[in-house]
């Protein structure tokens, strides 16, 4: 953990980061792009690099953004709610039945620019289905949530490996770039602009709130938490989330898991300045990974789901590796 | 003054009487042992005390309202309870997990100012953890735990406190300290206390009354001269005991 002193420093070096890397990603590509050339190139929008700039490279940039800070709350909010530094956003099954959604769509040839609500819909359906299965009369029970999510979620793989194995080779290649996550065919519609900016807002005004969760629900009702209220405010929000992020990129894994664990390595578990920081370094690492897989082997394209891992994978594991030496 | 009333309470846990009729009421300036054998369900009586379990019948009354219908809110600012076992999950530091005492006196967006900052420090300094503020809760001892987690409590500042064995995992004198504290807040702020026991030494020397679970629902309460004798110890654990007169009063010795 970094002294208290410096966490608000921080939060201004990872701001500049995020700024930062939305800049990197327009200059960079098959076409890449000198600092001058860079300079002209976006003060007009109708030149050749410009509109590459305005049309393309930035809405990606911005969606991986969004898309990457989404990740990163609903895993912070997926780990207090079941209280396991392990939980990620797609454990509970939201991902799965969007991914199930979505691969159905591509089967029936349905248009590209229906699927992310295709997405939209099955991750709701999956929500609400553990919902009601899980939420019975008794009191809160994380693990009745959990097995609920965790089996559903298998249902899911398996019929999502039942599409995949029916589905004519032509078109497998598009569905397992979605299955890995992929910002090629991202658009941002405003709306999931309003949840991000809605549910940060909100996660912040309950920081307090989840540091106190996080101790477990019965010292959280002593404090004061009308913990079953609270956790199933926190398990919509994080569906929600995770649901759009999901409609707009498809799963990429790994970044609502790594990105809350780093932070909770640099800043400790305060959620007050966990959640701004896990916030902006997930938006952050999207964009880079997304950059990195546009351009690693361009012009050929990677899903961005497998540069985040590549990238994740050693990073927390070093971290963690270092965070242990030091006796944390 | 606050006052927690129990009206003819009957809690029971997985068809097992734990008390029937359970009249009681825990006044400013009382400190109640609770006592009985091991699963006789202290642990679960302290629970319903706190509303966070579900009596049978009759009720648990906080300043003369049902405890069920006030928010957990209200109750937390008024009673605090000290749970049997404490596990940190996530890491914070000692002082943040301290300053979590604050929460139901802060308000949504409300940040800790520098008086709940002292608070916690005070109450750090009080269980003898001072130069532990900044290291993390994971790594601490069972006993730091324990302590700590009762730093917690005295910050929450509730005038009702309900403590689950709280001398679990401590040295002798880390036990002494602790009861002393329980005793000074109950003595000078006029608060009261209800804590489970099983050093029946600690409850002779430190309560006022006593509180006893004989099992399918029996019990007894009162003053602790008139129950902690040795014909009513031998009946709650079955073995036998002798009593010993000290300087200090009365104690008893399990005769093996």
């Amino acid at each position: 953990m970094i002294p208290t002193t410096l966490r608000r420093t921080l939060l201004f070096i990872l701001m500049f980061m995020s700024v930062g890397s939305i800049f990197f990603a327009s200059a960079s590509g098959s076409v890449s792009l000198g600092w001058s050339e860079w300079l002209t190139a976006i003060q007009d929008s109708s030149s050749q690099h410009g509109e590459l700039i305005w049309r393309l490279r930035l809405p990606r940039a911005l969606a991986a953004w969004v898309v990457g800070s989404m990740l990163a709350i609903s895993g912070c909010l997926m780990q207090v709610l079941l209280r396991n530094p392990l939980a990620d956003p797609y454990v509970l099954g939201v991902s799965g039945g969007a991914a199930f959604a979505t691969l159905l769509g591509m089967v029936f040839g349905i248009a590209v620019t229906f699927l992310p609500w295709l997405a939209i819909l099955g991750a709701l359906i999956s929500i609400l289905l553990v919902f009601g299965l899980a939420r019975g009369t008794g009191p809160w029970s994380g693990t009745r949530l959990l097995l609920t999510g965790v089996v559903t979620a298998s249902g899911w793989a398996a019929l999502i490996s039942l599409i995949l194995s029916l589905s004519p080779d032509n078109s497998l290649r598009g569905m397992l770039f979605w299955l890995m996550g992929d910002l090629s065919y991202a658009t941002l519609p405003l709306w999931s602009l309003a949840v991000l900016a809605g549910s940060f807002i909100l996660t912040l005004g309950l920081a307090r709130s989840l540091n106190v969760l996080a101790m477990g629900e019965t010292t959280a009702r002593l404090l004061g938490e009308p913990t079953r209220h609270m956790l199933w405010l926190v398990y919509l929000l994080a569906s929600i989330l995770t649901a759009t992020a999901v409609s707009i990129a498809g799963s990429i894994g790994f970044v609502g898991l790594i990105v809350p664990h780093l932070m909770r390595l640099l800043v400790g578990s305060d959620h007050r300045i966990l959640i701004p920081a896990a916030t902006l370094f997930g938006g952050f690492f999207l964009v880079v990974s997304d950059t990195l897989a546009r351009t690693i082997l361009s012009p050929q394209q990677l899903p961005v789901g497998v540069i985040t891992a590549l990238l994740g994978v050693p990073l927390f594991l070093l971290l963690l590796n270092r965070a242990r030496l030091k006796g944390v | 003054m606050t006052s927690l009333t129990c009206q003819s309470l009957d809690v029971r846990i997985a068809g097992k009487s734990i008390c029937s009729k359970l009249n009681l009421e825990l006044e400013p300036g009382q400190l109640w042992g609770l006592m009985g054998p091991n699963g006789i369900g202290k642990t679960t009586l302290l629970k319903c005390m706190a509303g966070l379990f579900a009596a049978d019948s009759g009720n648990v009354l906080l300043e003369n309202q049902a405890i069920d219908n006030l928010p957990r809110r209200t109750i937390a600012r008024l009673l605090g309870m000290l749970q049997q076992h404490t596990v940190y999950v996530f890491d914070a530091s000692v002082l943040e997990t301290a300053m979590t005492g604050r929460h139901p006196h802060l308000s949504y967006w409300e940040r800790e100012g520098p008086e709940d900052k002292q608070k916690a420090r005070d109450a750090i300094r009080s269980v003898d953890l001072t130069g532990f503020e900044s290291r993390s809760v994971t790594g601490l001892s069972g006993g730091e735990a324990r302590r700590l987690a009762f730093a917690s409590l005295i910050v929450q500042e509730p005038t009702i406190l309900l403590l689950d064995e709280p001398t679990n995992h401590l040295d002798m004198k880390h036990q002494i300290r602790i009861m002393n504290l329980v005793e000074t807040q109950v003595a000078r702020q006029q608060h009261c206390a209800m804590i489970a026991l099983h050093d029946v030494n600690l409850a002779a020397r430190y309560c006022s009354h006593i509180l006893m679970l004989f099992g399918d629902g029996d019990w007894q309460a009162g003053p602790k001269d008139e129950l902690l004798h040795q014909k009513n110890l031998e009946r709650l654990y079955q073995c036998p005991v002798e009593s010993v007169q000290t300087s200090t009063g009365k104690r008893f010795l399990p005769r093996g």
